[in-house]
């Protein structure tokens, strides 16, 4: 191996290593745990202090909203779990009762509270109609 | 029809199938005959693809809800322009556009090249072919467009969603399609020219300019899709890093990468595997991001349901692709040997290098940050997924050296660059850059990675401006013509390099809007009528809340009013609209004051109509526009890089001492006519206020009587000519039209008399209003286009030898020598 050889792969390897490490550091910042309710109620001490984005569906009438303000209080569930959850802010439109919903933020003792902006409603239709497709039609 | 449709789709299966037979049996035997036969075989497929196309496009139109793909996507109350969108709203449609494009596309590229390329064109037509092959395949077992309801079929149809009913909607999804397919033509191209060996120069002409017009059309389809988000999502961005986005985002980085590295290949012979990667990559990641957003195997906003049987398809067909493509990338590795070295660091081979490392890295990285859920879910089998901060994070400092390069490289000399090269070349450039740094740390701007941006900005624009103007300067000297003749002159000479400064140009423009964001203010308030809140400089009082219904949809719309440190700035409706059909989904109807610094955006995002309280959420955005403004920039340095020679032919003769006065007489002379033309346009609109004229009578019908219940159009009141305010609304008709006012301007008067946009039958189709802002770029690009036909015309054939007269300076000769040096060997 000659000694360009060697300082070419010396360089990869360095430049590599750096970015890798960089990149795995600000991962371990960066990422968020996605789960859904019942996943995460079973054992809910488990994820204190852990940022979720949580996976659910509103419970029926159980959005409230503090009037004059922007503070709502809602249920969301999965498979029979419910969690409690609190937000300030703008709801999206599609949030209504029964909305499958992603919720953002930390699980606390009193209850999930959803950072500014955190939530996510899906829609209800995408580019196709909800409709399932079988497949081969 | 349906079965015509179907039919088509078979024949093309068959077709495409002998089309690759032929070609390569034909190329293997040198069969001139067999091969022709391929090609015919080929342009048939296109043939059949548009049978196809117009069957749906008429079923569409026409409303034959028997068509399972119609029904799903459209319905009679929808607009005829969202009937022929619905073409590619929806999954089965946009996999025949996909394929009809390509078979347009390919049928352009090898009927142009069939001649200059004759050894490559088999396989070319080969490799697309497949690639069409694929696609139809889908259709015919999976997804056809054409498959019918066996019985009961409905009479009416679901609709397109509404969220994709608007006009950016309609035409940004062709756009990125375009450039998806556009590099389909180069990768067809590599493969031919790695599986005949033919891997001189040759192709590497070709697959460039196809590459630009791909990069050219993906360019404007991103684009679009942030103007699309920031207008009809109202969340006041443009960009979130969401997948479908960086779907598209992918291969812009690698074809970016491909359009810098190529020249370094063109000019010192390096860097060729390196070229060919490029190609195929930026191929595979279209394809790969067509699977994304296909498949369902990354969750987003507007990806389309989720389907393993069709993800299974994308995977094998991808997986072929790569092994098939990089087997012949390594047994060709021989051939694909680097002619030259590196010589130095300092050289503009070692930037555009530097410049593909951090393309490629970023395509890497938007890859993997990406797929990351997926991957994470697969590996420790537990979803976690990274958000917009993540990217940022990352693609923030990428984004700025990318920036920094963009000043760099074109000003190095290729080979290596001498310190007092150096000097000469970068020291304007530095002291803007500086100084604008300064400036900004003196006026006190906190935010650090915009006012980096900022200064880096003014570094680029400074190193721009400089090559124009000292090339300009060189050329006037050696020419002998003003300045302006010799600044075309220089797109004449060297067209690809003053058009990609350009692009550059744009480039900076939209760093610029982009350093805007880190200003951005956001407030989300609750407001009682006569309540307000401030916005840095903006005031917004809320002072009703409205409920109007028309035939489509129930709109609550929020009145305010706008001050400016106190000075009025008059109202802003935003809005939401929930359409009858779809009532769960209310669409946003955002309200925006555009402006050159900042714009101001308002959010209805809920309401109490009992109270009148109203939620907004208002956001103040400053520069915004200076991104959609480098857009137009870069989209007008692309096309100037494709024109042909011949337009700057004017510039680049040698005439006597009139000409340059002529190029500045015809463009003087197209202004007016093209301004006249629009002044003409008007005229013929105004007509006369004959109440039977045409404009009058379907005026007539668009606006709404005011006599009370009758909610009749004026033309239709059901109280006749007794109405007691129809002969009022008439009369204030012929007024307007009296006064010389088009459609639109007599439509938009009625609305401000009369508060809102109840009056009109239908609501004012903001989408294709817009387009107006279409009109200053068609102006420039008429003028453009009409100055090059003409000057083609009028300029002598440039067949005399210039004689460049000696440059005074020995700054100018090396300059001059430079310049040559680039000019030298480009076509």
């Amino acid at each position: 191996m000659n000694s360009k050889t060697l300082k070419v792969l010396a360089t990869v390897v360095v430049m590599v290593g750096a970015l890798g490490g960089l990149m795995y550091n600000s991962l371990v910042e960066g990422t968020e745990y996605y789960k859904h309710v019942d996943e995460v109620m079973t054992d809910p001490e488990a994820w204190y202090g852990k940022k979720l984005q949580l996976h659910g569906f509103v419970v029926e009438k159980s959005i409230m909203r503090k009037p004059g303000t922007l503070e709502h209080i809602f249920q969301i569930q999965n498979e029979g779990h419910v969690v409690n959850a609190r937000y300030t802010g703008i709801v999206p439109d599609t949030f209504q009762d029964n909305s499958e919903v992603v919720i953002k933020g930390y699980l606390g003792p009193d209850g999930f509270m959803v950072e500014p902006g955190g939530v996510m409603a899906k829609c209800p239709s995408k580019y196709e109609a909800a409709q399932a497709r079988p497949s081969g039609n | 029809m349906p079965a015509l449709g179907t039919f088509a789709l078979l024949a093309s299966f068959v077709a495409c199938a002998y089309a690759i037979a032929a070609c390569v049996a034909g190329a293997r035997r040198r069969s001139t005959p067999l091969v022709e036969s391929g090609v015919g075989a080929f342009y048939l497929v296109t043939a059949l693809l548009t049978v196809a196309t117009g069957v749906l496009l008429h079923a569409l139109v026409a409303g034959n809800y028997a068509i399972k793909y119609v029904q799903r996507v459209s319905n009679d109350a929808q607009p005829l322009a969202y009937k022929i969108a619905a073409y590619w709203g929806g999954l089965d449609g946009s996999i025949l556009f996909w394929a009809f494009l390509l078979g347009i596309f390919g049928t352009i590229a090898v009927h142009i090249n069939r001649e200059r390329h004759r050894e490559l064109i088999p396989y070319v037509v080969a490799v697309v072919a497949v690639t069409e092959m694929f696609f139809v395949f889908l259709m015919v077992v999976h997804n056809n467009p054409f498959s019918t309801f066996l019985a009961d079929a409905p009479t009416e149809g679901a609709g397109l969603n509404p969220l994709l009913q608007n006009f950016y909607m309609a035409i940004h999804p062709p756009a990125l399609y375009l450039g998806f397919v556009g590099m389909t033509i180069p990768f067809a191209f590599g493969m031919a020219a790695l599986i005949t060996g033919h891997l001189d120069d040759a192709w590497i002409r070709a697959v460039r300019r196809w590459t630009m017009i791909g990069w050219m059309f993906l360019t404007i389809g991103l684009g679009l899709g942030m103007l699309w988000a920031y207008e009809e999502l109202g969340w006041g961005g443009y960009w979130a890093w969401d997948p479908v986005e960086n779907a598209a985002l992918l291969p812009w980085f690698t074809a970016t990468a491909f359009l810098h590295s190529v020249m370094v290949q063109e000019r010192r012979g390096m860097l060729r595997v390196w070229n060919v990667t490029l190609v195929i990559l930026t191929f595979f990641l279209t394809i790969f991001g067509t699977f994304m957003t296909r498949s369902g195997v990354v969750q987003s906003v507007h990806a389309f349901g989720e389907d393993p049987e069709l993800a299974l398809m994308f995977t094998v067909f991808m997986l072929t692709l790569l092994v098939v493509s990089f087997g012949f990338v390594i047994y060709r590795l021989p051939l694909l040997r680097a002619r030259n070295e590196l010589d130095s660091w300092a050289s503009r081979e070692a930037a555009f290098l530097a410049n593909n490392w951090i393309l490629l890295f970023s395509a890497f990285f938007v890859l993997f940050a990406t797929m990351y859920p997926t991957l994470s879910e697969a590996i420790r089998g537990e979803r976690l997924t990274v958000g917009p901060p993540f990217f940022n994070k990352w693609m923030l400092p990428v984004g700025l050296i990318l920036l920094l390069l963009t000043g760099i490289g074109p000003l190095l000399a290729w080979r290596k660059s001498t310190v007092q090269n150096l000097v000469h070349q970068f020291l304007w450039p530095a002291v803007a850059a500086v100084v604008t740094g300064m400036a900004l740390v003196l006026a006190g701007v906190r935010v650090w990675a915009s006012g980096i941006c900022f200064a880096l900005c003014a570094w680029v624009f400074v190193t721009i401006v400089q090559e124009f103007v000292r090339g300009a300067r060189v050329r006037k000297q050696t020419t002998g013509t003003d300045m302006f003749t010799a600044l075309v002159g220089l797109f004449g000479r060297s067209r690809r390099r003053y058009a990609g400064y350009i692009v550059h140009l744009g480039i900076v423009l939209m760093f610029f809007g982009f350093a805007g964001e880190g200003f951005k203010q956001e407030v989300e308030v609750n407001l009682a009528p006569g309540q307000e809140v401030t916005v840095g400089a903006f005031t917004v009082r809320h002072d009703a809340l409205r409920v109007t219904t028309d035939a489509q949809k129930q709109m609550i719309t929020g009145h305010v009013s706008v001050f400016e440190d106190g000075k009025p700035l008059g109202t802003m409706t935003p809005a939401k609209w929930f359409f009858e059909r779809r009532p769960q989904e209310p669409t946003t109807e955002v309200a925006i004051r555009r402006a050159v610094g900042e714009d101001l955006y308002i959010v209805l995002a809920g309401f109490e109509v009992p109270t009148q309280q109203a939620f907004y959420k208002v956001t103040v955005s400053p520069l915004v526009n200076w991104v959609w403004f480098g857009l137009g920039v870069m989209v007008i340095g692309c096309i100037i890089a494709m024109l042909p020679e011949s337009v700057f032919a004017v510039a680049v003769a040698k005439v006597p001492e009139g000409a340059a006065t002529t190029t500045l007489l015809v463009l003087a002379l197209l202004m007016p006519v093209s301004l006249q033309a629009h002044g003409h346009d008007q005229d013929a609109q105004v007509a006369s206020v004959d109440p039977n004229s045409a404009l009058f009578k379907a005026l007539e019908a668009e606006i709404r009587c005011t006599c009370g219940g009758c909610r009749a159009p004026m033309n239709d009141c059901p109280m006749g000519p007794s109405c007691h305010g129809l002969a009022a609304q008439r009369e204030k008709l012929a007024r307007f039209l009296a006064q010389g006012m088009s459609r639109d301007e007599v439509l938009a008067a009625f609305v401000a008399d009369h508060g809102s946009q109840e009056v009109l039958m239908r609501p004012i189709d903001e989408g294709f209003n817009r387009l107006l802002w279409l009109f200053p770029y068609a102006l420039g690009g008429t003028a453009l286009v009409g100055v090059a036909l003409l000057a083609r015309r009028w300029s002598r054939r440039p067949d005399e030898v210039e004689t460049p007269s000696p440059p005074e300076t020995p700054e100018d000769e090396a300059l001059l020598e430079r310049l040559n040096d680039e000019l030298r060997d480009l076509d």
